[in-house]
C-alpha cells in the first residue's frame, strides 16, 4: 500500500472518527452517570440538525452561529426531557425502571420521531454545504465541511474534558457515577447532576447533527443511523466511559474507512458486524470494559 | 444540636427502630454503643436521610429536618461519614478531598480546612495523587473523615470507623477523632468498641435490638454492672 494511499485512510478514518467519537461520548455520559440505555440519542442529532437547517436557511444565520444554537436548543431539549420524562421517575420509583430504560427511549424515539414527522413533514431538509470551499489535505481535496465539523467535534471534546477533570459540576458528574451514596452525603443535588448529565448527552448529539447537515439533512427518521452508530462505537469500547468512547470513535472511524476500501460498499457493513460479534464472542465487555471505574476515568 | 425524638424506622416492612430518642448538644462527643444489628448505623441512616423514617423528628439547630433530603441535612451541616466510606474510588485523594467542600462557597475557608486535614492526617498530604481505591484501610478511614471535615460540618456522624482496622491504626484513627472534638466539632460516634470509646466519649447510649436501654455519662456508664459483664467481659 502506498503511502499516499495510507494518508488518504487515515485522513477519512479520522474524519469520520471524530464525529462517532462526538456522538457515542453523548451515548457514555448518559450510561454512565444515569445508566440509562439511551435509544433515543439519534432523535436529539436530527433536533440539532432541523435546528441548524433553520438557521441556517429560513433565517440566513450564519453556519457557526447556527450550530452554536442548534446545540443550545438540544442542550434545553435534554433538560425538558429530563424534567418531563427521567426526573418523575427517579422519584417515584426505588430506581427498578432504569433497568427498562431502553424500553422507554425506544418510546421515546417513537415519540419523537413522529412529533417530527407532524411538525415538519417527511421533507428532507438538507444543504448542499455550509462552505463553499475545499481543503488541500496530504494531498487530498475534503470538502470543507468535513474538517470543519470534524474541528468542532474535537473542540466539543476537549471543552469536555476540562469541563470534568477541573469544574465542581464536573468533579460532581464523575463523582456521581462512581458513587452516588458518596456523592449525596456530600451536598451534591442528584436529581440536578443528572439532568445536567443528560443535557450534555443532548448538546452533544445536536452539534453532531447540526455540523453534519451537509452530509446527512435532518428529516423524521434521521437518527436511526446516527444511533446505531453510537451504540456500535459504545459496545465496542466498553458502555458508560467517555474516554473510551472516544478512542472507540476514532478505531470504528479508521476501522470503516479501511474496510471501505479493501472491500467495497456492499462489504463494509459485514467487516463492522462481524467484529463486533467477534469482540462480543471474546471480550464482551468491550475493549476497555474491565478497567472502567467512572465516567470518565479508566 | 440534634435532637431525635421517637424515631421509628426500617427497611419496608422490617421495622428495626423502635421510639428511639437521643440528644447531642453542642459541643459534644456522643457515642452510639451496641452490638452488631442493634441497629446503630440505621439509626445513622435516618438521621441523615438516607432510609425514610416511620415516624418520629428529628430536629437540628433548631430546625426539622425530618422529611428533608439527604444532600439538604448535609448541606446544612450535619454530615455522615458511613462505614462503608463511599469513596470515589477512581479519583485522587486530592479530588476526594476537594469534592468533601462541595457544598461550601467559601473558598477561604476551603483552603483553611485542607490544612487542618492534612494536619491531623500527614499521609493523605502524601498520598495527594494517589487514587483513592489504592489506599490501605485505615488510610481510606482517614480519607472519608477528612472529607466529611472538608464539608465544615456543625455534626459529624462517623459509622464504626475502627472496623475492620489493626489496632496500631485504630489508634490512629481515635486520636484524629478526640483532635476534632477538640477544636471543637460535635460528634457522633457509632462503635462496637465500647471501652475505647467511651474512654474519649462525653456521653453514650447504649442500643440492642432497636430500642435505647442505657444511656448517661461514659464515666458512670463505665462502671454500670451490665455494662460490664455484657459489653466489657468483666465480671
Amino acid at each position: 500500500m502506498d503511502p499516499s494511499t495510507t494518508a488518504n485512510l487515515l485522513l477519512t478514518g479520522l474524519l469520520r472518527g471524530g464525529l462517532y467519537a462526538l456522538m457515542a461520548v453523548g451515548l457514555a455520559l448518559v450510561f454512565g452517570v444515569m445508566n440509562i440505555c439511551h435509544f433515543a440519542h439519534g432523535e436529539y442529532y436530527v433536533l440539532g440538525a432541523y435546528a441548524a437547517y433553520f438557521a441556517y436557511v429560513t433565517y440566513g444565520l450564519d453556519p457557526i452561529a447556527s450550530i452554536i444554537i442548534a446545540a443550545m436548543l438540544s442542550f434545553l431539549a435534554g433538560v425538558v426531557t429530563d424534567k418531563l420524562l427521567f426526573s418523575p421517575l427517579r422519584k417515584r420509583s426505588k430506581g427498578d425502571w432504569v433497568v427498562n430504560a431502553f424500553l422507554l427511549t425506544a418510546g421515546l424515539s417513537v415519540v419523537l420521531q413522529n412529533v417530527y414527522r407532524q411538525v415538519f413533514g417527511m421533507r428532507y431538509r438538507g444543504i448542499t454545504q455550509y462552505w463553499n470551499a475545499s481543503i488541500k489535505l496530504l494531498g487530498m481535496n475534503v470538502s470543507a465541511d468535513r474538517v470543519i465539523a470534524f474541528c468542532i467535534a474535537l473542540l466539543a471534546i476537549a471543552a469536555l474534558w476540562v469541563f470534568l477533570q477541573k469544574t465542581r459540576p464536573g468533579r460532581a458528574i464523575r463523582a456521581v457515577s462512581q458513587d452516588e451514596q458518596g456523592a449525596v452525603l456530600l451536598g451534591i443535588n442528584l436529581d440536578s447532576i443528572h439532568t445536567l448529565t443528560f443535557a450534555l448527552g443532548s448538546m452533544l448529539a445536536g452539534l453532531g447533527g447540526a455540523s453534519l447537515l451537509s452530509l446527512s439533512p435532518a428529516y423524521p427518521f434521521g437518527g436511526n443511523k446516527p444511533l446505531i452508530a453510537s451504540w456500535f462505537v459504545v459496545t465496542i469500547a466498553g458502555l458508560g466511559n467517555v474516554q473510551g468512547a472516544i478512542i472507540g470513535g476514532l478505531i470504528v472511524g479508521l476501522f470503516e474507512s479501511v474496510s471501505y476500501f479493501y472491500l467495497g460498499q456492499g462489504w463494509q457493513d459485514v467487516a463492522s458486524l462481524g467484529l463486533l460479534i467477534l469482540l462480543l464472542l471474546f471480550k464482551p465487555t468491550g475493549l476497555f470494559g474491565t478497567q472502567i471505574k467512572s465516567v470518565w476515568e479508566r | 444540636m440534634l435532637s431525635v425524638t421517637n424515631l421509628q424506622a426500617g427497611y419496608g416492612q422490617l421495622q428495626v427502630i423502635w421510639d428511639l430518642s437521643l440528644v447531642v448538644e453542642q459541643g459534644e462527643f456522643v457515642a452510639l454503643i451496641g452490638a452488631n444489628g442493634a441497629g446503630k448505623t440505621t439509626t445513622l441512616r435516618a438521621i441523615a436521610g438516607l432510609i425514610p423514617k416511620q415516624s418520629g423528628n428529628v430536629t437540628f439547630m433548631g430546625q426539622p429536618i425530618t422529611g428533608l433530603a439527604p444532600h439538604m441535612i448535609s448541606r446544612a451541616g450535619l454530615v455522615f461519614i458511613t462505614e462503608e466510606l463511599n469513596l470515589f474510588e477512581a479519583m485522587t485523594v486530592g479530588d476526594n478531598l476537594l469534592l468533601g467542600a462541595y457544598s461550601t462557597a467559601d473558598k477561604k475557608k476551603t483552603n483553611q480546612n485542607l490544612e487542618l486535614v492534612f494536619d491531623l492526617f500527614p499521609i493523605l498530604k502524601d498520598r495527594q495523587k494517589q487514587l483513592a481505591g489504592t489506599l490501605s484501610g485505615g488510610e481510606r478511614r482517614m480519607l472519608a473523615i477528612g472529607r466529611g471535615m472538608m464539608a465544615d460540618p456543625r455534626l459529624l456522624m462517623v459509622d464504626e470507623p475502627s472496623l475492620g482496622l489493626a489496632p496500631r491504626v485504630v489508634i490512629d484513627v481515635f486520636k484524629a477523632l478526640k483532635a476534632l472534638h477538640k477544636i471543637g466539632v460535635t460528634l457522633l460516634l457509632v462503635e462496637q468498641n465500647v471501652n475505647l470509646t467511651l474512654q474519649i466519649a462525653d456521653k453514650a447510649y447504649v442500643m440492642e435490638q432497636g430500642r435505647i436501654i442505657l444511656e448517661g455519662g461514659s464515666a458512670e456508664l463505665l462502671k454500670n454492672e451490665y455494662l460490664s459483664e455484657s459489653y466489657l467481659g468483666l465480671r
